[in-house]
């Protein structure tokens, strides 16, 4: 491909239009489910199911662009923030189940308990660098989700113990529709803190924290100040969207609500998407999760492996998504926005020259 | 008095095990600066090969670790030299992300060629023991033990008497400088991941004769080798050793806890190890470099 | 297209043996049936069984033209995917099921925590789900409707060994409780705990330890120190051949050694070899059970149906059955209900009553099968035998367990 400014500049308009027609479907095609669409006649464009895996993509959209806060922009690679989903499902969770709020009143208090905790905790721990941070936060990550599971006083579980929580079922009409455009909401906020951050004094300082702490501190960066509140912004939106799953989900316990797993998800989009952008998790986010779909057959297109048994299917699926991470990470290792025309295009001459600089 | 002594006895040789998988995790962390998230699936390769060996052929499982070291050796040589080489100078999260990869590839391809079977190995002497005033002691776990030890100090001695560990020394102190000097860093670097793959294999093969092993066993190994590293300190041998036979203790003494017993084991731990992180980030035997 | 080609071969089919049957019946449309089950992941052994079990009752029924509404035979099929054992995966798929793939009714999931979420999404969507694999009662204190459970919930998994011990002489009378710390476990301990004293037996000793350990020394050297006579623990299969393991190690000797999960599964005797021998087993069948079903295969008919489709797995054990008799009680219910409307297969499903090969399939106003015992049984000589209660046992509990060194 010839490298001019110009099929650069082309390529990138090609993809913010796609995007935004996409998004655009995405965001307006449910509304063909409420009754007056329905009785105008216009056909059905979503239905459960597509409410169901599309909350589910959108909470991790949530989820990958709060850590680009602290991971991205701020450069610590929190590798806990799992335990701020799980506090604020818990909090909603608790609140509802136990005392009774309603849901949209309780909703509130799980991004402030999740901030307050970050806080909390990140005061000694983003005392500490590199790996050393990603491990700490990853052991806080661990106790917290044993804890809230083994907590007993009396003899009787605090956080509904092993059992978990069972929340009423939400009574609201177009259920689905609902908690789409919560979880929407929730990401439209983290977009726009990022977007917001990326511009104001707070982010240039994070991001000069990210490339040289000390030298931070010397132009009268507050470091300390600065990194917590960014761990805190993280934390306040990973929880609100944990509060809104444990409504959305109606049960939550120390499996879906602490999953170690989920920590790894929401890094690996932040570095697909690219990060330290605004939009870059956000895309990693729905590559990854439609990829993990795909191959996991539960969408409408699905792979069809010749010569393997229905028993291994699944198997080699994951093979599959180990060996597209492992090639990703490998030859992509600005993230796939940086690829798909930022600073550069798509080209052997690019492939080529990260290998160079990110090899022995 | 005898309940605490054999308590302490339990832990220490339950510490092997975490001295086995911890010392991999270290060398390849401390050396290279790579968080290796597939530990715990190289520890499980180990493992099958030692089932293998014995339920094919009744090799007496100790005769297998060497076969674990020198299989997983190569298995780490190939997969450093032929993937992971080629993101070092990528910022740290990508070696997270890539060994994460390689542990969903390797763990699945055990689920397709062992399936999901749980599987041990169960020597005549498994179980057996001796008693010494009361307190009773396992010999697969005594010799576990020792094999853990014998493990560390090999590596030790690799690291300090021979011409490839004073080239991995290097490496640690300055990787660019070491380079100057004509060290040929890509096969140092691959050959520092197959010594910490060798001794994951080695962890491996104990592991199938104490419990029983499935392709996923491997994972929570992977999460304490974190503690076990951290607690002893990062860098040097004797200091995980340190950090292993530690975790098995608080294991032990988390576990006797009335009531609810190790529930909070694992919070216990990773309390502990954030705690030691913030306090005191050397570890427990490290010296600030 | 390939549910009207498998319309059209069976249509043909039907045709091609026309008028062997009594009634003229007539093939309708395909009935689908679907279930997420964790076919990668760390559940991936208990869901390959539930898997087995229902296509063992998949392929008979529709080797007989499927199942009979209204003199209608529907064929079935079900539809599998792979949640990763993963709860929220779970939750989607449950969903596209419903959805998607227009399942008419819903087979569970492997887990408890999964069964919890899944029973979440077919009440929301009032799709009755049927399910032989999630035993926490808490699954069904919740006034669900369309969640129905064939086995024996989780208090009783440990009961009937209490019963059998009640009956043996010298009669064991302290009791160590060892027990997970899961849902399902921490409800098999409590059945325990509060079930023994009705029994003459006293729990002197009760742990809770981290669901998935492997390394359970310490509490051993808790039950040895509380000399008990009976070691129970309720778990599953790694951490009872953990327990056991270092029961040996320990020279732990009590007179009976019973664990909920594991003992059942032909892995326990392979990875523990002898020192499997003498242990007992809380299980909700057995091969060797003696049930006269109303329907369906035998007792000694589904082994032989399990050995031929799966050669050299040994005999079934109770993961595949209940996950069979998951699948028969739909059946049941749909042809009871004369129809594939969900909200009548649900009331059909609430009254039904039923005896199959793997017992008495009814449902208490919560949805679980209270009404069927659970047995007991023991490896013997590296075999499984069932030992209580009496009238369907194969073989006298071998009482007590000999020390560890007198084997």
């Amino acid at each position: 491909m010839i490298a001019t400014a110009g099929s650069q500049r082309r390529w990138r308009r090609i993809f913010l239009v796609v995007g935004a027609i996409v998004a655009a479907y995405a965001l307006l095609a449910p509304l063909s489910s409420l009754d007056a669409a329905q009785s105008a006649g216009i056909p059905l464009l979503t239905d459960k199911f597509w409410f169901r895996i599309a909350t589910y993509v959108v909470m991790f959209v949530v989820l990958a662009t709060a850590w680009n806060i602290i991971g991205g922009i701020t450069g610590y690679a929190a590798f806990g923030n799992v335990a701020f989903f799980g506090i604020g499902a818990y909090t909603t969770g608790m609140l509802i189940a136990k005392a009774k709020w309603p849901f949209l009143v309780a909703l509130p208090l799980a991004p402030v308990l999740a901030a307050l905790f970050a806080a909390l905790v990140g005061l000694p721990l983003l005392r500490l660098r590199g790996h050393y941070f990603a491990v700490a936060s990853l052991g806080v990550g661990v106790a917290v989700g044993e804890l809230v599971q083994n907590i007993d006083y009396n003899g009787q579980p605090v956080f509904g113990g092993a059992s978990g929580l069972f929340l009423p079922i939400y009574a609201v009409g177009h259920r689905g529709l609902f908690f789409f455009y919560l979880m929407c909401g929730a990401a439209a906020v983290a977009i726009a803190v990022t977007w917001w951050v990326l511009r104001s004094r707070f982010g240039y300082g994070l991001i000069a924290i990210r490339e040289n702490e000390d030298a931070a501190a010397v132009i009268g960066v507050n470091t300390t100040a600065y990194k917590v509140a960014a761990f805190a912004l993280a934390a306040a939106l990973t929880g609100l969207a944990g509060g809104i799953f444990s409504q959305w989900n109606v049960f939550i316990n120390q499996d879906n609500t602490f999953p170690i797993e989920y920590n790894v998800q929401m890094i690996l989009m932040a570095l697909l998407g690219g990060t330290g952008t605004v939009f870059g998790p956000a895309a990693g986010a729905l590559l990854l999760q439609l990829l993990i779909q795909f191959l996991g057959g539960s969408l409408p297109i699905s792979l069809d492996i010749p010569f393997v048994s229905s028993e291994a299917r699944p198997i080699i699926a994951q093979v599959i998504l180990g060996l597209l991470l492992i090639v990703v990470v490998v030859f992509v290792p600005r993230g796939a926005i940086d690829f798909f025309g930022g600073r550069t295009r798509l080209s052997l001459a690019y492939l080529r020259r990260s290998l160079r600089e990110t090899s022995l | 008095m005898a309940a605490f002594v054999q308590l302490v006895i339990l832990g220490l040789l339950a510490g092997g095990v975490y001295v086995a998988v911890g010392v991999g995790f270290g060398l390849v962390w401390g050396v290279l600066n790579i968080v290796n998230l597939a530990h715990g699936a190289l520890v499980i390769v180990g493992g099958y090969i030692t089932w293998q060996l014995f339920t094919a052929f009744g090799l007496d499982p100790f005769l297998t670790l060497p076969v674990d070291a020198v299989a997983l050796f190569v298995l780490g040589y190939a997969l450093q030299r032929g993937v992971i080489n080629r993101i070092i100078r990528a910022p740290l999260l990508f070696t997270f992300l890539l060994t994460f990869g390689v542990n969903l590839v390797i763990v699945n391809i055990l689920l397709l060629i062992f399936g999901s079977d749980f599987r041990s190995v169960t020597p005549t002497y498994s179980g057996q023991g001796f008693e010494l005033g009361g307190i009773v002691i396992p010999y697969v776990r005594l010799a576990s033990l020792g094999a853990a030890i014998l493990l560390s100090a090999g590596l030790a001695f690799l690291l300090s008497r021979t011409r490839i560990g004073l080239s991995i020394h290097a490496i640690a102190a300055d990787r660019d400088a070491a380079q100057l000097v004509g060290i040929d860093l890509r096969h140092a670097y691959a050959v520092t991941y197959g010594l910490g793959a060798a001794c994951a294999g080695v962890a491996g093969g104990l592991i199938a004769m104490i419990q029983a092993i499935t392709p996923t066993a491997g994972e929570p190994y992977t999460l304490q080798a974190f503690v076990v590293v951290i607690l002893g300190g990062l860098g040097r041998v004797s200091a995980t050793v340190v950090g292993g036979l530690a975790f098995g203790l608080v294991e032990a003494f988390g576990q006797s806890i009335p009531g609810s017993g190790s529930v909070f084991a694992n919070a216990i731990a990773f309390g502990l190890m954030v705690l030691v992180l913030v306090t005191r980030p050397q570890g427990l035997m490290g010296r600030l470099r | 297209m390939r549910r009207w080609a498998v319309i059209a071969v069976a249509a043909v089919a039907t045709v091609a043996c026309g008028g062997s049957s009594p009634g003229e019946q007539t093939t309708g449309s395909t009935i689908v049936l679907g279930a997420p089950l964790g076919l990668t992941g760390s559940l991936t052994k208990e869901s390959t069984l539930t898997q087995q079990g229902y296509n063992l009752w998949l392929d008979w029924i529709n080797a007989r033209g499927g199942i009979v509404v209204n003199n209608v035979k529907h064929p079935v099929t079900i539809k599998y995917y792979d949640d990763t054992s993963n709860a929220n995966q779970s939750a989607v798929l449950m969903q596209k099921l419903i959805t998607e793939d227009k399942a008419n009714f819903l087979l569970g999931p492997y887990g408890s925590a999964a069964t919890a979420t899944d029973a979440a999404i077919a009440e929301q969507n009032e799709i009755p789900m049927v399910e032989a694999n999630g035993a926490a009662q808490s699954i069904f204190n919740q006034g669900y409707k369309y969640t129905f459970g064939v086995l024996s919930p989780a208090n009783k998994y440990l009961q009937g060994v209490i019963d059998m011990a009640a009956t043996l002489s010298p009669k064991p009378t302290t009791i160590a409780m060892l027990s997970a710390d899961d849902n399902f476990s921490l409800e098999v301990a409590e059945g325990v705990n509060t079930y023994a004293a009705s029994k003459g037996m006293n729990v002197v000793l009760y742990k809770k330890y981290k669901n998935g350990a492997t390394n359970l020394s310490a509490e051993v050297q808790a039950a040895k120190a509380a000399n008990a006579d009976i070691v129970l623990n309720s778990g599953h299969l790694q951490e009872a051949i953990a327990i056991n393991k270092a029961a040996k190690e320990q020279k732990v000797n009590a007179k009976i050694f019973a664990y909920s999960v594991g003992p059942s599964t032909p892995d326990f005797i392979t990875a523990l070899g002898k020192d499997a021998n003498y242990v007992y087993g809380g299980s909700q069948w057995t091969p060797q059970v003696k049930y006269t079903p109303a329907f369906y295969l035998t007792v000694p008919e589904y082994v032989a149906a399990y050995k031929a489709k799966y050669p050299g797995l040994g005999d079934p054990d109770y993961h595949v059955a209940e996950s069979t008799a998951a699948c028969l009680a739909l059946q049941r219910a749909i042809e009871k209900a004369g129809s594939l409307d969900p909200k009548k297969v649900r009331d059909a499903l609430a009254a039904l009553d039923v005896t199959v090969f793997f017992g008495q399939v009814k449902f208490d106003s919560r949805g679980i099968n209270i009404y069927k015992p659970m047995v007991v049984e023991q490896i013997q000589n590296g075999a499984h035998h069932t030992v209580f209660p009496d009238s369907v046992a194969d073989a006298k509990p071998q009482y007590p367990t000999p020390a560890w060194d007198q084997r």
